[in-house]
């Protein structure tokens, strides 16, 4: 008994065992076809942004470029026309400190539900939750009307308390299921140690819910850089609207310009996001994790 | 350090009594050890005493003052939880100062404070970690620095040894008590461990189902167990018992084990005790097989078959039958002992206890 690993034909072994890994043809095939297909619409932004208007409607859409500064023209003729910058601008108010506000307010409310014992806690959740369960364009016609009384309509102001409150309700189930897992010894030991609830709050609860806070900020951050609806809606005239909204002036009647401009635009209006999860990437996939001592 | 009075504390949770009437007073300076089996409101009545539940009914005196309504940061107690509950984002040394930060000491201070803390508990190597790159016992001794620094008038711990591995709760059982030794503070102590209890207490307070069974310093609750709750939780193995009652000649008659006992004069009012119903209850220390351990003056002897044998190395417990009664003895210096071998013992009648079978008082006079 002692030799038989001694008596072992180890080269059949190395062979079986190199059976099972070895790739299965078809299903890669499969795979790659997939990934193709879904890959042509990138391709096709990727490449038509560096042709001219000319170099795109003389050839097949899918060619590529004769040469790669057209770019910089496309780029200028999108910024100009779309009135970029302002879009932009405003794109960024909305998007940081509605997110910022939103998630701030959550995590408070987050705190709260976790924190007091007080009689139907669990309504006041339902209450905020049920804000997620409906489609949000429900809200469109009355949140209309609404405005134009309150004269908010085609406001900073509106715009900022419309996209605040309609990101409070995801963050606040995200935090609240994340506070609820933070031990309660923990802010009790603080409260021991002499802080008051708000200092319970800022200085041990927050610093240890900054993966969640971070990723829940750039999900709604995203979502108000996205939003077409409400801010065309809302918010149409050029000093207030939204740079989703603003790309719109390529479409109708009177545009003229040529697809490699408007990708071009696209692309630009996509970079702060894209920049913004490259940065908080890490935390973002910490986001769920949680570290309790 | 603090005088600490509890009077008829009652905590209700939501329509259940979780704390039935606590009266108690914490001695100054002494080390007081709760202990009782898990669910007894051990933890609540602690955690009234920190102020971080509120109290329903009766009254809490610190150094004569009612401090029911004080939040806790103004109670002047520290609390060592059983989680350790340190602030993982905040490394050793801000986990120290948090509380003297808020309490806005001045640095000088503040630093004399963690060196002086930092020293006695040696976590001068893990200043700067976070709790995270700790181990437990370096966690809990950052737990009981965040306490020390903040030199309070009482000491809280709630089952503080209870996440760590055995060897390490030995070691730790004697840091606390020496550590509590030399502060002097006036420490509360929660435990289901009735080691600890025995080993660290100074007073212990045996409580059951929201109640105190007992108060007393440890060899007062082993040698004189006021029930025969008190009686069957300290002590390990438990205490054995046998119902039975008193004959007019003072003798306990036990039927079921076909035995009768000579008990002693002095220890019983034994002529009141006459035609009683009665539980007697003896230690497993106290009924030793021939020639082990030193011998028993005062004893009975009766033989018993041993079905069971439990060898722990420097001792082994004997499971053995007396009529239709189990018990257990402790061999001393033991010898392997065969399986239904049968054995003679020594009862030590000077060492007996008596209980109410109804009541489960114990029946013992009271110390002249
Ligand atoms: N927040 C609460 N809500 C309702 N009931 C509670 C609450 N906390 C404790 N209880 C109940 O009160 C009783 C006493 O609980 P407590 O935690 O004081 O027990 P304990 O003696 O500390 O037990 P253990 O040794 O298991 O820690 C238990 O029956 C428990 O179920
Ligand atoms: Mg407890």
């Amino acid at each position: 008994m002692a030799s038989s690993i001694d008596d072992l034909d180890l080269k059949a072994l190395v062979a079986a065992e190199r059976r099972n890994n070895r790739p299965n043809w078809p299903l890669a095939v499969l795979a790659l076809v997939i990934s193709a297909v879904w890959i042509v619409p990138f391709y096709y932004m990727a490449t038509s942004i560096f042709k001219t208007t000319e170099e795109y409607s003389q050839n097949h859409p899918l060619s590529l470029p004769a040469s790669w500064h057209p770019v910089i023209e496309n780029a200028v003729t999108a910024w100009t026309n779309a009135k970029m910058a302002s879009g932009l601008l405003n794109s960024m108010l909305y998007s940081t400190v509605g997110a910022g506000l939103a998630v701030f307010i959550a995590a408070l409310a987050a705190y709260g539900l976790t924190r007091f014992d007080f009689r139907g806690r669990n309504l006041w959740f339902m209450l905020i939750f049920s804000g997620t369960v409906f489609p949000l364009q429900m809200y469109l016609i009355p949140l209309f009307f609404t405005y134009q009384g309150l004269n908010l309509l085609n406001t900073h102001a509106g715009m900022l308390i419309f996209y605040t409150a309609i990101c409070i309700p995801f963050p606040v189930l995200v935090l609240r299921n994340f506070m609820n897992g933070l031990s309660r010894e923990m802010d009790e030991a603080a409260r021991m140690d002499g802080a008051h609830e708000l200092t319970v709050f800022l200085k041990i609860i927050l610093p240890n819910c900054w993966g969640p806070m971070t990723a829940t900020f750039l999900l709604q951050f995203t979502w108000i850089w996205n939003d077409l609806l409400f801010s065309t809606v809302l918010a149409n005239k050029t000093d207030v609207r939204s740079i989703m909204n603003a790309l719109q002036t390529f479409q109708g009647s009177y545009a003229s310009t040529g697809p490699n401009v408007v990708m071009t635009a696209t692309i630009i209006a996509s970079l702060p996001s894209l920049i913004l999860f490259f940065l908080l990437r890490r935390h973002f996939m910490e986001g769920m994790r949680i570290s309790t001592v | 350090m603090a005088v600490v009075k509890l009077q008829n504390l009652i905590k209700v949770y939501g329509s259940a009594l979780a704390v039935k009437g606590v009266n108690l007073d914490i001695p100054e300076g002494a080390f007081t050890v709760f202990v009782g089996p898990s669910g007894c409101g051990k933890t609540t009545t602690l955690r009234m005493i920190a102020g971080l539940e509120s109290i329903s009914h009766g009254d809490l005196l610190m150094d004569g003052e009612r401090v029911n309504d004080l939040p806790s940061r103004e109670r002047g107690v520290a609390m060592v939880f059983q989680s350790y509950a340190l602030y993982p984002h905040k490394t050793v040394r801000q986990n120290l100062e948090f509380s003297l930060k808020l309490e806005k000491l001045p640095q000088a201070e503040i630093d004399r404070r963690i060196d002086e803390a930092v020293s006695v508990l040696e976590l001068q190597p893990y200043l700067d970690r976070k709790p995270a790159a700790l181990s437990g016992g370096q966690r809990q001794r950052v737990a009981m620095g965040r306490a020390i620094v903040r030199q309070p008038k009482v000491f809280l711990f709630d089952e503080p040894l209870s996440n760590l591995d055995a060897k390490l709760r030995n070691q730790m059982r004697v840091e606390i008590k020496q550590l509590q030794r030399r502060l002097g503070v006036t420490t509360v102590y929660v435990t289901h461990d009735q080691v600890e209890a025995m080993t660290m207490a100074d007073l212990i307070v045996v409580m059951r189902d929201g109640r105190i069974e007992q108060t007393g310093s440890p060899i007062d609750v082993f040698e004189r167990p006021a029930n025969e709750f008190v009686a069957g939780f300290i002590g390990t193995p438990q205490m054995n018992f046998i119902d039975g009652s008193i004959s007019d000649d003072g003798k306990a008659v036990l039927p079921s084990a076909g035995i009768e006992l000579q008990l002693p004069e002095g220890r019983f009012d034994l002529p009141a005790l006459r035609q009683r119903a009665v539980r007697l209850g003896f230690r497993p220390e106290d009924i030793v097989p021939d020639g082990h351990g030193i011998p028993i003056e005062n004893g009975q002897n009766i033989t018993a078959p041993v079905t069971f044998s439990e060898m722990l190395g420097n001792e082994t417990l004997l499971f053995g039958r007396l009529g239709e009664n189990d018990f257990v003895s402790r061999m001393q210096r033991p010898r392997l002992v065969e399986r239904d071998e049968t054995l003679n013992f020594r009862i030590d009648l000077d060492r007996i206890h008596l209980f109410d079978q109804e009541t489960g008082e114990s029946l013992r006079l009271p110390r002249s």
